[in-house]
């Protein structure tokens, strides 16, 4: 049997560490294999009740299938289910709160007494409890033919696998319905899931870098934030980076806390630097601040709060609008940029100009007749 | 102690050598007849304008509803007789499935097919010495 596993063709491969096991999603899910997988799997050395196909860990199963088996005894249903691809034993316990329910039928036939009128003699619980018992109790109860749904635990037992359901109920499936798209669905199941074998993530956990980078990606995102909510919030127009230094020192603070003995090589205020100077980056990438003049001095501008540059803007639509070509459709943005680089300030950006223009509209001083066109009101 | 699994057949392949003697099958096809007494009853099925049949022994589902003309479900062994080119499927599970989507049932069974036929064809190429399993 073991030449023919499926599940592990590379017999030599090792199994993922156990306290892996938990990051793989299969492993936690009832999942759904052929039958024939789960006969044939192999049981893990490091802990018995857990068998691998493929290097993904189950012990859990879901199957759907004929009964072709059956046998009774007091306390439990023993079903042979054969789904089309191997045949395997289910321990199926009964419940027993259905040992105590007496005759069957006469629950039903009481139920039934009703008004002559159709309306019901008021809501009897108690009946109606009886009878939703005798509902579950008929759904476990099936003779061969019938279609099963078993959820359960894998066991190897007397060298025989069976299934011990955790639950198990009678599928009514008049049209086949239900068995056509279980066929259709495992196939693809296997390929999305099963068959692609399990990443551990210890290689990404691996080395300071990788973490470290995860890690400085969160704080720059809490910078950028951090930093927009200031400018707006005091409604500043210009500033220097050493004046919103101090802004970054709470999460530099809080991270080295947390982080690794390593991180601390790197003083303090080189991490602030660094910081600041990405945090600044991708604010002006995004066109929320900008360098009017690139000189030693490092000013920026924020761009929603620069009265100037919004004056400018208006300056230009009004005045081109008077122009017979841009009378009816407005300016473009690019006409727009160009008119600003030459009256306003030479480094302005495209995404400065469309997050200036997006404010004045906003703020109802200019309208965009088209995606990228713009007239004064 | 318990039976071997049944693959699905379709009904034309039933009744060539594509099964073998003994074999568990799944098959199904409409009930064309049925004769009680002799607990024989007739399955059959459309095949690109050529009509099949299956013969069922039903002596271990009866009694059974009989809805001549309906869609049946067969699981069974099948046992080839010399002579008339008689197969006969001996049935341990029949059920009425009017109302089926056939040519979905058709795709299904040709996709799980399809599966591991390509996980046969995988094996075999990185254990060439290995017996497949399906002979």
């Amino acid at each position: 049997m073991a030449l023919n596993d499926p599940g592990g063709a590379d017999a030599d491969a090792e199994e993922p560490p156990s306290m892996l096991w938990g990051l793989d999603p299969v492993f936690s899910a009832y999942s759904r294999l052929y039958i024939t997988d789960i006969l044939q799997m192999k049981e893990s050395r490091q802990v018995p009740g857990v068998y691998f196909y493929k290097n993904h860990p189950f012990f859990q199963v879901d199957v759907l299938g004929t009964v072709v088996y059956k046998r009774e005894r007091e306390d439990f249903y023993c079903y042979g289910v054969d789904d089309s691809t191997g045949v395997i034993n289910c321990l199926c316990w009964k419940d027993e709160k259905w040992r105590d329910q007496g005759e069957p039928t006469k629950c039903t036939s009481s139920t039934l007494r009703r008004d002559p009128s159709g309306s019901s003699r008021g809501f009897n619980i108690e009946d109606e409890l009886k009878r939703l018992k005798e509902a579950e109790r008929q759904s476990t109860e099936l003779e061969i033919g019938d279609l099963l749904r078993i959820r359960g635990t894998v066991k190897t037992s007397r060298d025989a696998r069976e299934i011990k359901a955790t639950c198990f109920y009678k599928v009514s499936d008049p049209v086949m319905a239900v068995q056509i798209s279980h066929m259709l669905e495992m196939p693809r199941l296997y390929r999305k899931c099963y068959d692609e074998p399990f990443q551990m993530p210890s290689d990404d956990l691996g080395g300071t870098e990788a973490g470290g980078s995860s890690h400085f990606h969160y704080l720059l995102s809490r910078s950028v934030l951090t930093l927009k909510e200031f400018l707006l919030e005091k409604e500043v127009a210009r500033f220097r980076p050493y004046d919103v230094e101090f802004l970054l020192h709470p999460l530099i603070q809080t991270s080295s806390a947390e982080q690794e003995s390593d991180q601390h090589r790197t003083s303090l205020a080189t991490q602030i630097r660094k910081l600041l100077k990405e945090t600044l980056s991708v604010l002006q990438d995004e066109g929320q601040i900008f360098r009017k003049m690139r000189t030693q001095d490092e000013v920026y501008n924020v761009t929603e709060q620069d009265k100037d540059l919004h004056t400018a803007i208006k300056d230009i639509l009004r005045e081109d609008t008077k122009r017979e070509k841009y009378a009816e459709k407005g300016c473009h943005v690019l006409h727009i940029l160009s008119s600003m680089r030459q009256r306003y300030s030479q480094n302005l950006s495209r995404e400065v100009l469309e997050v200036a223009l997006t404010f004045l509209e906003c703020k109802s001083d200019i309208i965009s007749t088209t995606e990228a066109h713009y007239i004064v009101l | 102690m318990l039976p071997l699994p049944a693959a699905f057949y379709f009904p034309w392949e039933i009744n060539i050598d594509l099964v073998k003697d003994g074999a568990s099958v799944r098959t199904f096809g409409r009930l064309t007849s049925y004769v009680p007494e002799e607990s024989k009853a007739v399955l059959s099925c459309q095949q690109s304008s050529a009509q099949c049949h299956v013969s069922v022994q039903t002596s271990l589902v009866e009694p059974f509803q009989p809805i001549l003309g309906a869609q049946y479900f067969v699981l069974g062994e099948i046992e080839k007789t010399d002579g008339l080119g008689g197969v006969t499927l001996h049935a341990r599970a029949l059920t009425c499935v009017d109302g089926v989507d056939l040519a979905l049932m058709q795709q299904a069974i040709v996709e799980q097919r399809r599966f591991f036929e390509e996980r046969e064809k995988l094996m075999n190429v990185q254990a060439p010495r290995c017996e497949s399993p399906h002979t």
